[in-house]
């Protein structure tokens, strides 16, 4: 497609970990993300949803080589970025970008924010002059709704909404052309999320950034994403337009996520939730087999315990790993 | 009926270095017997540490006044004995980092067991059957195994059923959970709730439920109490206050979560600015800086909490004036 601006393919990220046996030293390999494949196309935000442990955050940082993926592919302008050196890497980092959950310790305490806004300058775009950069830095300040005056101070002095307002201005500086925002305002009090949230909206529109956007909070992927995206213990359960996914959800894990969500409704109390899932979230160190959900699922058979599910293709270009979707139908609507 | 918890004028104060910080200012509530009260607020609200206060667990650099009487009796001023004869029997805590409040060198099963042997002194094999019968009560899989387990071997989710299972032992009479489960997953946290909706039910133990979710707080809550900058701006049936809210913060909150609902493609409303310094508190209203409805009175004058329906109170200066 050719609004597509970055292609992941079969992606997956290990982590060597140490632990059990003996002494506490047998190697083991976590495999927090396996085999997941997207397109991220021009100007859209996906939403990556699932829980703890699902690899949502390994996803994020192996698109932008910040770890290191096992497998698969990243493309970008038709080079690959996961088999290249940092030196390679340098010119795609201007335009990979991204914001991280804890505003406070993703900034350096040590420097001013106006620092930290024009460091990427500083690095990417050596011609410029100190000047130039200050300049550059206050413009950047404005859009993200930080006065100007604000440039000498330190992170310390900030709240964490201005905070995550700096990692978003030292992210966009260079005006690239993805972002990837992990749980970006997960850490931030109510009413500091809504205004972090049009924020980041304001400036997709503005500059028609795609975003990957983290988050486990369901109300607010649906508030910021075109497409949403679902993991589970490092795989993709479900991936489709945002409309089709919040009305006919496909995946039983999927339509169990959305009845969960605490809605500020009393006119539905805890006691008319649906079922919530039983159990908690297996280790990824040692995943069920065959499909990983089967083990909180109430509609798995003996071939979810055989056999993994693939990903299908449903309506509308909505897809699903689920051996049952088609029974399920995700024609009842979790909401 | 007389209520359970009767708190009268709360003010928090902590030390420092600057001078003294007020942190929950002049918190009036009562709790009646068998309901679910929800405190929600900002960090910096106070809502966690009036809490803290009713139970004497304030830093060292804190200290209380005012009056918090459960059943009559003053809880603030007990000397340290009885107080804790009252902590963890008649009233429990559960807070949200579950692994902190749970020796991480002792097995569950043993931590439960103390509790009763303590509080009702039972004989360790009674205990120890009563502490089986609880985890089994807040459907720990496999109560046994777990028994014996130690908290690390635990997941999230279920070292918070421990803590709940922990807190419910003694049957109190009132349950304070702060933020519970905040640091849980969706659909733990779906669980954790349906289990605090059943013991309410089925116990009749009250519930205070500190959180900043007003999703958490339809669910489970049958009264609220808003919370800015130390005092308590709305207080009212969950009901009520969804449906009218009369403080404009307590509305602004509510418009700006995001809901499966909403219409995705318009900004959400937002409440402007940041919640206020506790150290430079103004003379009128905290929230009039935030606030788009200020006339005379808010920049100047404290409003007071007035009553704006059957049971329900909202301090600001617009439910008297124009």
């Amino acid at each position: 497609m050719s609004d597509t601006v970055l292609q992941v393919e079969d992606l997956s990220v290990h982590y060597d970990v140490r632990g059990g046996g003996l002494l506490n030293t047998r190697k083991r390999t976590l495999k927090a993300v396996q085999q997941v494949s997207f397109e991220l196309r021009a100007g859209e935000t996906l939403g990556v949803v699932g829980e703890t442990g699902c690899g949502k955050s390994s996803l994020g940082r192996a698109v932008l080589q910040l770890v290191r993926p096992a497998n698969g592919r990243v493309v970008w302008q038709g080079r690959d970025l996961c088999g290249l050196s940092d030196r390679e890497l340098r010119p795609a980092r201007k335009d990979l970008q991204v914001v991280f959950q804890d505003p406070l310790s993703s900034l350096n305490p040590r420097m001013t924010v106006g620092e930290i806004i024009a460091e990427p300058l500083r690095i990417h775009q050596p011609e410029l002059s100190a000047a130039e950069r200050t300049e550059k830095a206050a413009e950047m300040m404005t859009r993200v709704g930080l006065l100007p005056d604000l440039a000498r101070r330190y992170p310390n002095e900030f709240s964490g909404g201005q905070c995550q307002r700096v990692s978003i201005a030292r992210a966009m500086i260079l005006e690239p052309r993805v972002i990837v925002c992990d749980e970006p305002v997960s850490a931030l009090d109510v009413s500091i999320q809504a205004q972090i949230c049009n924020l980041l909206r304001t400036l997709q529109r503005d500059t028609g950034i795609a975003m990957i956007f983290i988050s486990h909070d369901l109300s607010i992927v649906r508030y910021m994403a075109h497409r949403v995206l679902v993991m589970y213990l490092g795989r993709l359960m479900e991936l489709g337009s945002r409309e089709r996914f919040f009305a006919r959800p496909c995946h039983p894990y999927s339509q169990a996520l959305l009845a969960a969500v605490p809605e500020p409704d009393p006119g539905r109390p805890v006691s008319q939730y649906a079922d919530p899932l039983p159990g908690d979230v297996p280790s990824p160190l040692d995943p069920p087999s065959g499909c990983v959900f089967r083990t909180r699922c109430e509609h798995a058979t003996p071939v979810c315990v055989s056999q993994q599910p693939a990903l299908e293709l449903a309506e509308d270009g909505h897809e699903v790993a689920c051996h049952h979707w088609r029974r399920l139908g995700g024609h009842g609507a979790a909401t | 009926m007389s209520a359970l918890i009767d708190c009268e004028h709360l003010e928090v104060r902590f030390r420092t270095e600057h001078g003294d910080v007020c942190a929950v200012n002049d918190l009036s509530f009562q709790l009646q017997a068998g309901e679910c009260l929800g405190i929600v607020g900002e960090s910096g609200s106070g809502k966690s540490q009036s809490m803290l206060a009713m139970l004497g667990l304030l830093a060292d650099n804190g200290y209380a006044t005012g009056a918090v009487r459960y059943r009559g009796r003053d809880i603030l001023n007990l000397p340290r004995r009885e107080l804790d004869q009252l902590r963890g029997d008649r009233l429990a805590m559960v807070f949200q980092d579950a692994l902190s409040g749970l020796t991480p060198t002792m097995r569950i099963g043993d931590q439960l067991a103390e509790s009763l042997v303590r509080h009702r002194g039972l004989s360790r094999a009674y205990a120890k059957a009563k502490a089986l019968e609880m985890l089994e009560i807040v459907k720990i899989p496999a109560p046994d195994t777990r028994y014996c387990a130690y908290p690390f071997e635990l997941s999230g989710g279920m070292r918070q059923r421990v803590m709940i299972a922990m807190a419910m032992l003694c049957q109190p009479e009132v349950l304070i959970c702060d933020e519970p489960t905040t640091a849980l997953d969706v659909t733990v946290q779906a669980q954790i709730l349906r289990l605090l909706d059943g013991l309410k039910r089925h116990t009749g133990t009250a519930i205070i439920l500190i959180t900043h979710d007003l999703g958490v707080v339809a669910g489970l809550c049958d009264r609220v109490l808003i919370m800015y900058a130390g005092r308590a701006v709305e207080v009212g049936n969950t009901a009520d206050i969804y449906a009218s809210p009369q403080h404009p913060y307590t509305a602004g909150l509510l418009r700006s979560v995001p809901t499966l609902g909403g219409d995705p493609d318009t900004d959400l409303p937002t409440i402007p600015g940041q919640p206020p310094d506790l150290e430079r508190l103004g003379a009128g209203c905290a929230f009039a800086a935030r606030c788009g409805h200020t006339f005379g009175p808010c920049t100047e004058q404290l409003p007071e909490l007035t009553r704006v329906g059957p049971a329900h109170i909202a301090a600001c200066h617009r439910v008297n004036g124009p």
